[in-house]
């Protein structure tokens, strides 16, 4: 299988309810119906949504994910030290009425505090419950849906979300395209949509706000060396601020798939748990969105040239900011 | 100890509303009171563009434990490799291990682990604070600002040192804006609040993440309050429904106003630009509920 047999798009804004899951879930359904092979995956794990734009209610198979611990400490041993709750970096460790109590909605079950107790006061729960791969294997739109779901509270989202992009990648076979949702802001959940994928489709609004995330999220498509595409959503809000958008992408060589209107029926729609393009089909968003997915399909079908001309000509390397300690040596 | 007062507003979706939320109640609060507000949304952190404020001042590092191997008394036992959760430590056969920095969350068991002392304390450069008196309005107020260095993913250790610089830094109020998520970060961010207020919208997908969201801060314990923003755009009755279910004291709703757009955009929170608006009014109600049942 040729790395062109799939391309892997990911939906990625930044910032929040800018309308990723409306675009993702119209696109995997318009793909769909010119012929491709779409697999769509919910790669926002700490709030799956595409399903309820999708209006998906019944999932073939839902897969438990376990993993990591959870700290608890034994009153009977304890000594009181304090030595737990100065070592947790992740602030975990509480002081409640004279006890140390470890906050299970926080720790990750590192065992550092274990190592630091004195008196193995410390004992863990194993392979706690993280979350849940759900899969509908059929649904209305002839593509199936895999979905992350971290369980509230619990770390590392973006292991769950890199484990339903692989089997989102196992049910492909290896040809069509992928639909990623990714999650709002830069972290874990993103990184993981973005890495091994082809092309990102990033969504703005004309917002101060949007624009500073957009620059944010931009940034990782650069340091993962994936080609950019963008779309101004919601751009009758604030035109003159549009302007100012497609300046920063014409120089960042992103690629401007078109503009959408604020529409009402968007909101409606979800209310009805249907897709827009198909409640309301000759809405101005609708017209919108068709537009967008031509513009999609053009490059999907002329993916290898359209790449060489829009991959980023150098890769910006993540640079991580490391302080070595003064003692060490090579 | 002091006594400071903690309010968290969070929300589970993005977009709903929280920094919009936050950016309002802070002038109205700090109006009355010495006021803290902490944007905790470090992948996105929006509160300083809300309020139209170009330049954040008094810069900081935010730090996390990094390991380097003391290459002279590493036995390559491959102990650090095993119980490292993040997989920053890889064991090449025969050779001592190999640390990845940006895998790395700086948990620090690694170098509790090592029975022969062979890690010595690093450090990693993973987000910056700022920390910038807001002189606008009317009124004055500190922001502190958490703003993750891209590239970079694991945000609850420094998260973690900035919640804390937060509470420290607080005199009287501090107002938490969250990210958007209902992962662990989620919940550093909400520890110790006095109140939480959930921000939601009047969307199947407002109501499926404002479950979430509820289901944290019922499990911390903490008191609740919900705001749904943009009323009028859908029905709200399953929204209620779960509310009742998790135990929310009392909730307000925004309604849906160009209002509300216009202010965002200017960045001049809605209560400072349009005070006529009935979306500022709404914003008067919480404000007026607040300082009579919490403050």
């Amino acid at each position: 299988m040729s790395s062109s047999d799939l391309i892997e798009i990911v939906i990625a804004s930044g910032k929040g309810g800018v309308g990723k899951s409306t675009i993702a879930a119209s696109l995997a359904i318009i793909l769909r119906n010119s012929g491709y092979r779409v697999v769509a995956v919910d790669a926002d794990a700490e709030a799956p949504n595409l399903h309820l734009v999708l209006g998906i209610n019944r999932w073939d198979r839902i897969l438990e994910h376990r993993e990591g611990r959870i700290g608890f400490v034994r009153d009977d041993k304890c000594i009181y030290c304090g030595y737990c709750y100065d070592s947790c970096a992740f602030g975990a460790i509480e002081e409640k009425s004279g006890r140390y109590v470890i906050n299970p909605w926080i720790c990750e079950g590192c065992f550092t505090c274990s190592f630091v107790c004195p008196v193995k006061a410390i004992s863990f729960k194993y392979n706690v419950l993280a979350g849940y791969i759900k899969i509908a294997y059929s649904t209305p739109y002839k593509f199936p849906l895999v979905s992350s779901e971290i369980k509230p509270g619990r770390p590392n989202s973006g292991k769950l979300v890199t484990e339903a992009k692989n089997l989102g990648r196992t049910i492909s076979s290896g040809k069509g395209v992928i639909i990623v949702d990714a999650a709002a802001g830069i972290g874990c959940q993103v990184i993981a949509s973005l890495a091994g994928s082809h092309l990102a489709l990033l969504v703005a609004e004309p917002t101060p706000a949007s624009f500073s995330d957009l620059k944010r999220i931009h940034k990782l498509t650069k340091h993962f060396g994936i080609p950019s595409t963008l779309v101004v959503n919601k751009y009758d809000l604030n035109e003159k601020f549009v302007s100012e958008i497609i300046e920063y992408a014409r120089k960042e060589n992103i690629e401007l798939l078109g503009l959408l209107p604020y529409d009402d029926s968007v909101p409606k729609s979800m209310t009805m748990g249907k897709p827009v393009i198909y409640a309301y089909p000759n809405s101005d968003i609708t017209k919108g969105i068709m537009e967008i997915a031509n513009r999609l399909l053009t490059i999907v079908r002329n993916w290898k040239s359209w790449r060489l001309e829009h991959i980023p000509e150098k890769i910006e390397p993540f640079i991580p900011v490391i302080i070595k300690p003064r003692s060490w040596v090579r | 100890m002091k006594r400071i007062i903690q309010i968290s507003i969070t929300g589970g979706k993005g977009g709903t509303g929280k920094s919009f939320v936050a950016t309002n109640l802070a002038i109205l609060l700090a109006k009355k009171h010495d006021l803290l507000l902490a944007d905790l949304d470090l992948e996105a952190p929006n509160d300083h563009v809300l309020l139209g404020i170009d330049k954040l001042h008094n810069k900081e590092d935010i730090k996390v434990f990094l390991p380097f191997i003391d290459y002279k008394k590493c036995t390559l036992c491959g102990i650090c490799a095993k119980i490292c959760d993040t997989g920053a430590i890889f064991m090449p056969p025969k050779n001592p291990p190999i640390v990845f920095p940006r895998l790395c969350s700086g948990c620090k068991a690694c170098y509790y682990a090592c029975p022969y002392g062979a890690i010595i304390e690093g450090g990693h450069v993973i987000a910056h604070s700022y920390l910038t008196i807001i002189r606008k309005f009317n009124v004055s107020f500190k922001l502190l600002t958490g703003i993750l260095r891209p590239g970079e993913e694991h945000v609850p250790p420094g998260l973690a040192i900035i919640k804390r610089k937060a509470r420290d830094l607080a005199k009287e109020i501090l107002l938490i804006d969250t990210g958007a998520g209902t992962g662990s970060s989620i919940s550093i961010a909400l520890q110790y609040s006095d109140l939480v207020i959930a921000v939601t919208e009047p969307t199947p997908l407002g109501l499926h993440d404002l479950e979430s969201i509820l289901k944290i801060v019922n499990g911390l314990g903490y008191r609740t309050w919900v705001i749904i923003n943009r009323y009028g755009l859908g029905p709200i009755d399953n929204h209620l429904k779960i509310m009742k279910m998790y135990g929310v004291e009392k909730y307000f709703k925004i309604p849906y106003s160009m209002d509300a757009v216009k202010s965002y955009i200017q960045g001049i929170p809605i209560v400072a630009y349009n005070p006529d608006s009935i979306v500022s009014k709404s914003f008067y109600d919480v404000y007026q509920v607040l300082e009579d049942e919490i403050l």
